[in-house]
């Protein structure tokens, strides 16, 4: 048997080879610079949106809270917002939680001794003459004032924390200074809250960062419930 | 033996691992996309939208008590606008708007009634609970952005939204706790729901001054007695103080205050209170003003509208000259008899409900909407507080208005309280006209209230008017005086209008 001869001659000499690592290598350079761009791009566009939904948040809790409150009250430094709002659920350790019970009662909060019936429903409304006319009033102490719940906003590092009876939530978190600022402005015959929350995006163009300004939602919510002096 | 080698296979490898990297990152930017999206397009979108269903519902359910001004019975005017009554709560809805239907509100309004006032009185006011729901359309598989840190929800807290199940109902029921209301009751496509609930209140009128007149102002009377003061009916009947600081009840003679709504004020007597005009003057012929004067106070008085119509039931139209078959149920303003006259000019006589057990007269109260002039006799026995409504004119010969009630007496200790006449405001540039004169007869007294904020009232003396009056033009002549009674104040005349006083969202 005769071995049959292959003659392969289409083999690289040493400089093609290194003139197609180095077409190679630039053309890899390159994804991988494109890649990492478009990575961060991607980080950047995603942490803008999530964000930008964090902002809509806050505003749409503290609008929630501000059109029930009787009061709000604000302050600049520390940055904090207190919304003063009627009792109008009965919670564990209200003194009318353990009301008789006329149904089955709701599933009540886990820890609450004794496990009032009437835990977690509604109250019914109190009203009563003052001097600026009738008012309306869901829960009130042996005294006849009302009894109120206080609902804060604060900021702590990157987080805006909401705490209701002694129970904090937290918001929003962001490692991108996340920053509201809030204005209470009580005028002759109503109150509003103007909310304003900026962030830092992450955008990098031409060396400097992105302006904070352009990121701004803006917000005012009225006090539907406001108290009028009493 | 030829060996053949091909390198077909890895460059399909390669391929393929490339088409699969790319797909994750596809997927990755199509899961993100499409989260934020579904937040930002739907989630916040129905959010805001199922607010002002519930909003728009509520709307239309305050409405809807807005009519129930003078009404007794709140069916008379709900059912026939579709209200389904059970027991005192009646309920509408859906009522549905939006893109293709997508949003829907059912509204509940409740009567209730709180004791207010003094004399103490049972009025109604109305508890309206809607719930708004707005269909969230698109993929129901995509959940919510909760993307903070590992044990922090975000949205979830927030929207409560029922992709499957209306939670809502599985937790609460019926939201107070009623039994048998919890169920799992399933929903055609996700939604968010929210539910506020507003309390309508009545608006009273007041009197909040002695003399209050939206246009120009002559008194009081330049007669010797001209004179303008006040007293506390708690004390029982008037006697005049004002001048002797001495006396136990002094300070309650110096609030005859008198409110000007224009510049036009010209004085006779002495006036023991307080005068406000609307860029005035003080101009007195005779007396002294002991009282502040503020020349730069604007004021508008509320018109007054008929609270009777032709559709509304529980009028009496029969006319009668004498009131006397009056029941227990009229024992407050808010459950008043009704009746309704043309005119009013032939005399009335207006007698207490006496329980037949005890042979004693009860506190009972009447009112009366007269669609013409109001004049003559008429004669409000004790015990008897009446309303008098009338869109013509009022004319009061004194000797022939008898209030036979005595002040200082409880529950209403107001004499002057007990007779109450309302001039129902007429088509915008008319006026009506009101004259009180003395007569022939031996009374020259008035005690009685006048609240009509588009008269003119004429008094001519000798007269003694004890009460309050709200006025376009007043115009005192001669030897009159009045005296403003201060519990009026106190009184809770008539119902004018509900108004929102409570807005609360339950954000369960």
């Amino acid at each position: 048997m005769k071995r049959s001869q292959i003659n392969n001659t289409k083999g690289f000499t040493l400089g093609e080879t290194m003139v197609a690592m180095g077409i190679a290598s630039f053309m890899l350079l390159a994804i991988i610079t494109a890649s990492i761009a478009l990575q961060k791009s991607f980080n950047a566009v995603d942490n803008f949106f999530a964000t930008q939904i964090q902002q809509i948040r806050i505003i749409e809790y503290l609008n929630r809270d501000v059109k029930r409150s009787y009061a709000v009250t604000s302050t600049g430094s520390p940055q904090k917002v207190t919304c003063t709002i009627p009792n109008y659920i009965i919670q564990c350790g209200d003194p009318d939680a353990n009301a008789t019970c006329t149904g089955t009662p709701p599933m009540p909060p886990s820890g609450c001794t004794p496990p009032g019936c009437n835990i977690g429903t509604r109250r019914n409304p109190t009203v009563k003459l003052s001097a600026n006319g009738v008012s309306v009033d869901y829960a009130l102490d042996a005294g006849g004032s009302p009894i109120t719940t206080a609902v804060d906003y604060s900021i702590n590092n990157q987080s805006i924390l909401r705490t209701e009876n002694g129970r904090l939530t937290t918001i929003a978190s962001s490692t991108d200074n996340l920053l509201p600022s809030w204005l209470d402005v009580d005028v002759s015959n109503t109150e509003y809250l103007s909310t304003s929350i900026t962030f830092l995006p992450i955008f990098i163009s031409g060396g400097a960062t992105a302006e904070r300004s352009g990121t701004t939602l803006f917000s005012t919510a009225y006090l539907r419930n406001l108290r009028r002096g009493n | 033996m030829q060996l053949e080698r091909t390198n077909t296979g890895s460059t399909i490898l390669c391929a393929l691992c490339t088409i699969l990297i790319i797909s994750v990152i596809g997927a990755n930017v199509l899961l993100n996309c499409t989260t934020r999206y579904n937040v930002s397009a739907k989630q916040v979108k129905g959010w805001k939208e199922a607010l002002y269903a519930a909003e728009g519902g509520g709307d239309i359910a305050f409405s809807e008590v807005r009519k129930l001004v003078g009404v007794l019975d709140p069916s008379t005017v709900l059912s026939p606008d579709g209200w389904t009554k059970t027991g005192s709560s009646y309920s509408n809805g859906p009522y549905t708007f939006g893109q293709n239907n997508s949003l829907s509100a059912n509204v509940t309004v409740d009567q209730l009634s709180a004791t207010l006032g003094t004399p103490p009185s049972s009025w109604p006011y109305f508890r309206i609970r809607s719930q708004g729901t707005a269909t969230l359309l698109g993929l129901p598989r995509v959940g919510m952005d909760d993307r903070m840190d590992s044990v922090t929800k975000g949205d979830s807290l927030l929207r409560k939204i029922d992709f499957k199940y209306d939670h809502f109902k599985a937790k609460y029921g019926d939201g107070d706790g009623t039994a048998g209301t919890q169920a799992i009751q399933t929903v055609t496509k996700p939604q968010i729901t929210r539910r506020i609930e507003t309390i309508a209140v009545p608006q009273f009128l007041t009197f909040t001054a002695a003399l209050e007149a939206t246009g120009s102002f002559y008194g009081p009377g330049t007669g010797n007695g001209g004179l303008i003061d006040s007293y506390d009916s708690k004390h029982g009947a008037y006697t005049f103080v004002a001048n002797n600081p001495s006396a136990p009840y002094y300070g309650d003679s110096r609030n005859g205050n008198v409110s000007v709504g224009t510049s036009v004020f010209q004085g006779g007597g002495n006036i023991y209170g307080n005068v406000t005009t609307n860029g005035g003057t003080l101009s007195l012929k005779k007396g002294l003003v002991y009282g502040t004067i503020d020349n730069s106070v604007p004021f508008t008085v509320a018109p007054l509208a008929n609270p009777w119509s032709p559709t509304a039931s529980g009028w009496d139209a029969t006319s009668p000259t004498t009131i006397t078959s009056l029941t227990s149920s009229a024992n407050s303003q808010a459950t008043s008899a009704q009746y309704v006259y043309s005119s009013l000019t032939s005399g009335i006589t207006i007698n207490p409900y006496v329980d037949p057990s005890t042979g004693v007269a009860q506190e009972t109260y009447v009112k009366i909407v007269v669609n013409g002039d109001v004049g003559g006799t008429i004669t409000i026995n004790n015990h008897v507080n009446a309303q008098i409504y009338f869109t013509g004119n009022l004319s009061i010969n004194t000797p022939l208005v008898v209030n036979s009630n005595v002040d200082g007496v409880a529950p209403n200790v107001s004499r002057a309280g007990h007779l109450q006449f309302y001039g129902i405001s007429p088509a915008a540039g008319s006026t009506q006209a009101v004259s009180i004169t003395p007569g022939g007869g031996s009374n020259k007294q008035l005690y009685a209230t006048i609240y009509a904020p588009n008269a003119n009232v004429t008094v001519n003396g000798p007269t003694d008017i004890y009460g309050a009056l709200v006025t376009h033009d007043f115009y005192e002549n001669g030897n009159t005086s009045f005296h403003y009674d201060k519990q009026i104040a106190q009184l809770l005349l008539a119902v004018t209008d509900y108004r929102i006083a409570s807005y609360i969202e339950d954000v369960r």
